[in-house]
């Protein structure tokens, strides 16, 4: 039984307590985000200069009132915050007493933003601003466009996405040249940019801007589909479209309000279950591994080049440590799980493998190999690429009709796989390359090089006397025969006969 | 001074309070036993109901006692109004913790015989609070209409309709009509903010009344010294308050020797602990678990599971297992025999004086009621 004093002493404590309590529930209210309320924001007495001066017509308002809507205006992560700069950064300039730079590199979003940075800067992604050797490159410089006119083709296109390297109008004596105001000048071929592959002033690879766009940098937006969709899209890498041909396509835009795109964290299973996005298998969270920003880390096959690999087979023949494919498809397989069964995901795994091995052994292997033969044997040009229709013939084969077939089959397009992949392989294989490789064999017997021509000839009539091609030439096993005029007859009799 | 003096004088003749009366009605005496804060929780009920009215007059301001409109209001309620989640958890919480306490506090009363003679009547005010209480809850958790809380009204009412000769008609008292709807919506809200507080507040207030006419029990305890055994309420004889006011003969203890002691400042301040505990648990719990919100109300979709709130789990439990006619009369017999228990007792301990079935049997309807209340929480 507790004396008079005690009881006050625990009166006091427990009113301690309590009003400690309270507190807690003004923290949570005034944290809490109210629909249809903007939720309230932090400017620092220094942001507060810049916002006046933005605030004024004409003065890039909307990037202000953008920040406003922010997660970053909540935390108070405002304009210095990202735009400070050091004296000696190239791109430093002074701003009403303030030292900063125009371009916010990964670097800078790496004070605070320290793993995804890390995981960002050894990604694929990061790499995308080196192309500048590819047949992409040649096509766009020189095919489509020309570099005595500033390159435009690749800065608006090419770039825009893989990211240019950022260089600044120079000097005679080679220093960087200022404006009026003293701004740096950067040079207008290679910024704006926000490619993914972007070579930053300080180093840094990539614009995390590329996928949280300025001045929102909403984690929203950069798990919507439409955000990978700026980039993959179109004849040659169209993932976009095959995503929303796919069941997680439909499952997404028939359920998006169910998404919680904006939680922290964003745990499929957990925090939502309607549909995967882009973001969802191949950087989200599940319940056994972290999100992560270096998109590789579940990817088993490229499907970029010719003929695809395992994803680590460049590494390893290069004598490179890297995480092999086993271990990366064991990861995405983790995303499946969440929402199918084993069996499932072995059996989608099965199917998609049976694509890109096809893919390779029908026509990627084939017609590398013959472009090969042709080239060595100088039936082309070697020096000139696309000077000849061949060479077109076999680009597009590898570079548009076998990248959708793969990429169709890797996220379960079926019309990407079939008739805009591997049906439009075969006629390009059939009734064009095959075509232009006897006439290149015709050609160069016509100009004495016929040892080089039977080379590939010989090597044409290996492919084509292939199992994989004999139909071309009316060599279909009986067997196989029988099974197809069967077939058909079921077919005509359900459709046509009645 | 004389402006102070004036408003002195001012005050009496307004207020003719006698001082020594307020002091003397400040001053009931208390037994001893009561400085064990555990015995000290029959005014927590109390202190519950004060919150659930005050935070049930804030949430009136918003709700709207509409089918169209209700599940928004709730929904307004919870995300939009300033603090609206804290009041709707804590007026949930409370409500929760309400028929707890009150369960609580007729488990001591009942387990040390407290309900005899002559406060009957007293149990039965008791008993009338606790059925009260439930029907608040269940009228409460109505209104919320989400699909959960409505199809439990459904399957609330189907029962009461199984009720032998009224149940029909209560039915469709409770409903409006045939069917939970609008009408159903108002009658609810009107008994959950008009009929049963004013129910309450006149049965607690009978209680109390009963309580200061009678003065608090009193008990008598076993002092065993034996380490780790420690005290010990005599339940096979308890000590009729009546015996109790007639002090002890020879009392060694201190205890005996001054069996009470003034409500202020010694209970008070056990009070104050007691409603500072609660304000601050009920304050944690809705910052753990804050009142959710499930699917809008849908009256053409049953969802798979209907759960009513946990204290009508074991009468949901034991309408399970028996027929629904079975259900409902064993559910009308055994609230009869708990409003009318002391009654019951007296004639046990008069048939069988040397035996403890009262005892025994409380034992035995808590223990199932436990049971059930488990069993259904689990399924």
């Amino acid at each position: 039984m507790l004396s008079l004093e005690t009881k006050r002493l625990i009166i006091a404590i427990m009113s301690f307590f309590f009003l400690a309590a309270l507190l807690i529930v003004g923290y949570v209210e005034a944290k809490r985000s109210i629909p249809g309320q903007k939720p309230k924001i932090v400017i620092s007495d220094d942001n507060r200069k810049c916002i006046e001066c933005h605030s004024q017509p004409g003065n890039a308002t909307t990037l202000v009132e953008q920040w406003k809507d922010s997660y970053h205006a909540r935390l108070g992560v405002g304009c210095l915050e990202c735009h400070a700069a050091e004296k000696d950064d190239i791109d430093a300039f002074d701003h009403y007493t303030y030292t900063i730079a125009t371009i916010v590199s990964p670097k800078d979003c790496s004070r605070c933003h320290k793993k995804q940075f890390e995981e960002f800067q050894r990604s694929h992604h990061a790499q995308g601003g080196k192309i500048l050797g590819s047949l992409d490159n040649v096509l766009a410089e020189v095919v489509a466009g020309s570099v005595h006119m500033g390159n435009p083709v690749a800065v608006s296109g090419c770039k825009q996405c893989h990211g240019s390297v950022v260089n600044f109008l120079r000097n005679e004596d080679c220093t960087v040249k200022k404006d009026r105001n003293g701004i740096a000048m950067i040079d207008p071929e290679t910024w704006p940019n926000t490619g993914i592959g972007r070579v930053n002033p300080d180093g840094s690879l990539g614009s995390c801007a590329a996928c949280h766009n300025r001045h929102y940098f909403s984690v929203a937006q950069a798990r919507e589909p439409d955000d990978c969709g700026k980039c993959h899209l179109g004849p040659d890498h169209p993932q976009y479209e095959i995503y929303r041909e796919s069941k997680h396509g439909i499952n997404f835009i028939a359920h998006k309000d169910k998404m919680n795109l904006d939680k922290r964290p964003w745990i499929v299973g957990k925090d939502y279950v309607a549909a995967p996005t882009c973001a969802t298998c191949h950087m989200g969270a599940t319940p056994n591994q972290e999100s992560t920003h270096d998109v590789g880390m579940r990817i088993s096959w490229t499907l970029r080049p010719a003929v695809s690999e395992k994803v680590d087979a460049k590494d390893l023949k290069e004598g490179k440590q890297t995480v092999p494919w086993e271990k990366r498809r064991e990861n995405m397989q983790d995303v499946c799980y969440q929402c199918h069964s084993k069996q499932y995901v072995q059996s989608f795994y099965k199917q998609y493998d049976d694509v890109v091995i096809l893919y390779n052994e029908k026509f990627g292997k084939p017609a590398t190999a013959i472009m090969s033969k042709i080239k060595a044997g100088g039936l082309i040009t070697t020096d000139v690429e696309f000077d000849e229709k061949i060479e077109w013939t076999y680009y597009y084969l590898w570079h548009h009709e076998g990248r959708r077939a793969r990429m169709g089959a890797s996220m379960m397009g079926p019309d990407y796989t079939q008739w805009h992949g591997m049906f439009e392989a075969g006629d390009r294989f059939y009734t064009e390359f095959v075509p232009e490789v006897r006439e290149v064999i015709a050609e160069g017997r016509k100009h004495g090089q016929a040892a080089a021509a039977s080379e590939v000839e010989k090597l044409l009539n290996e492919v084509l006397n292939s199992e994989l091609h004999q139909w071309y030439a009316g060599k279909m096993s009986p067997e196989e025969k029988a099974a197809r005029k069967k077939a058909q007859e079921e077919f005509k009799k359900r459709y046509v006969g009645n | 001074m004389s402006a102070i003096k004036s408003l002195q004088t001012w005050a009496k003749e307004s207020f003719p309070l006698d001082l020594d009366v307020l002091k003397e009605m400040s001053s009931e005496p208390i037994p001893y036993h009561l400085k064990r804060w555990w015995f000290a929780v029959g005014g927590t009920p109390l202190y519950l109901f004060v919150i659930q009215a005050v935070t049930g007059i804030m949430l009136t301001f918003y709700y709207v006692p509409e089918p169209a409109e209700a599940y928004n209001s709730v929904a307004r309620i919870t995300n939009e109004v300033p603090f609206g989640w804290y009041l709707r958890s804590i007026h949930k919480w409370s409500a929760n913790l309400m028929v707890a306490a009150v369960i609580l506090h007729m488990l001591r009363v009942f387990f040390t015989s407290a309900y005899r003679k002559p406060r009957e009547f007293n149990w039965m005010i008791g008993a009338g609070l606790l059925l009260t209480s439930c029907v608040f809850g269940f009228t409460g958790y109505s209104l919320i209409y989400e699909q959960i809380s409505y199809w439990a009204a459904v399957v609330g009412t189907n029962i009461a309709e199984a009720t032998p000769l009224i149940g029909g008609w209560l039915a469709n008292f409770a409903r409006g009509g045939p069917e939970v709807g609008a009408n159903t919506l108002t009658r609810f809200f009107v008994f959950h903010i008009g009929v049963l507080p004013t129910v309450m507040v006149i049965l607690l207030v009978l209680h109390v009344v009963q309580i200061r006419l009678h003065g608090v029990t009193r008990l008598r305890f076993d002092e065993r010294g034996e380490p780790g055994v420690g005290l010990s309420i005599s339940v096979s004889a308890p000590v009729t308050p009546m015996e109790f006011r007639e002090g002890s003969a020879g009392a060694a203890t201190k205890e005996e020797k001054s069996p009470t002691f003034p409500f202020y400042p010694d209970h008070f301040y056990t009070e104050l602990i007691i409603g500072l505990v609660l304000t601050f648990l009920l304050t944690i719990l809705t910052l753990v678990a804050p009142a959710h919100l499930g699917e809008p109300a849908n009256p053409l979709v049953t969802p798979e599971h209907i759960k009513p709130e946990w204290y009508f789990y074991a009468t949901f439990r034991w309408l399970k297992l028996t027929s629904f006619a079975i259900g409902v009369i064993g559910t009308m017999i055994f609230v009869l025999v708990f409003i009318f228990w002391p009654f019951i007792d007296r004639w046990l301990v008069r048939r069988y004086p040397a035996k403890e079935i009262s005892f025994w049997v409380g034992v035995a309807g808590f223990a199932i009621y436990m049971i059930f209340t488990l069993w259904e929480a689990f399924v």
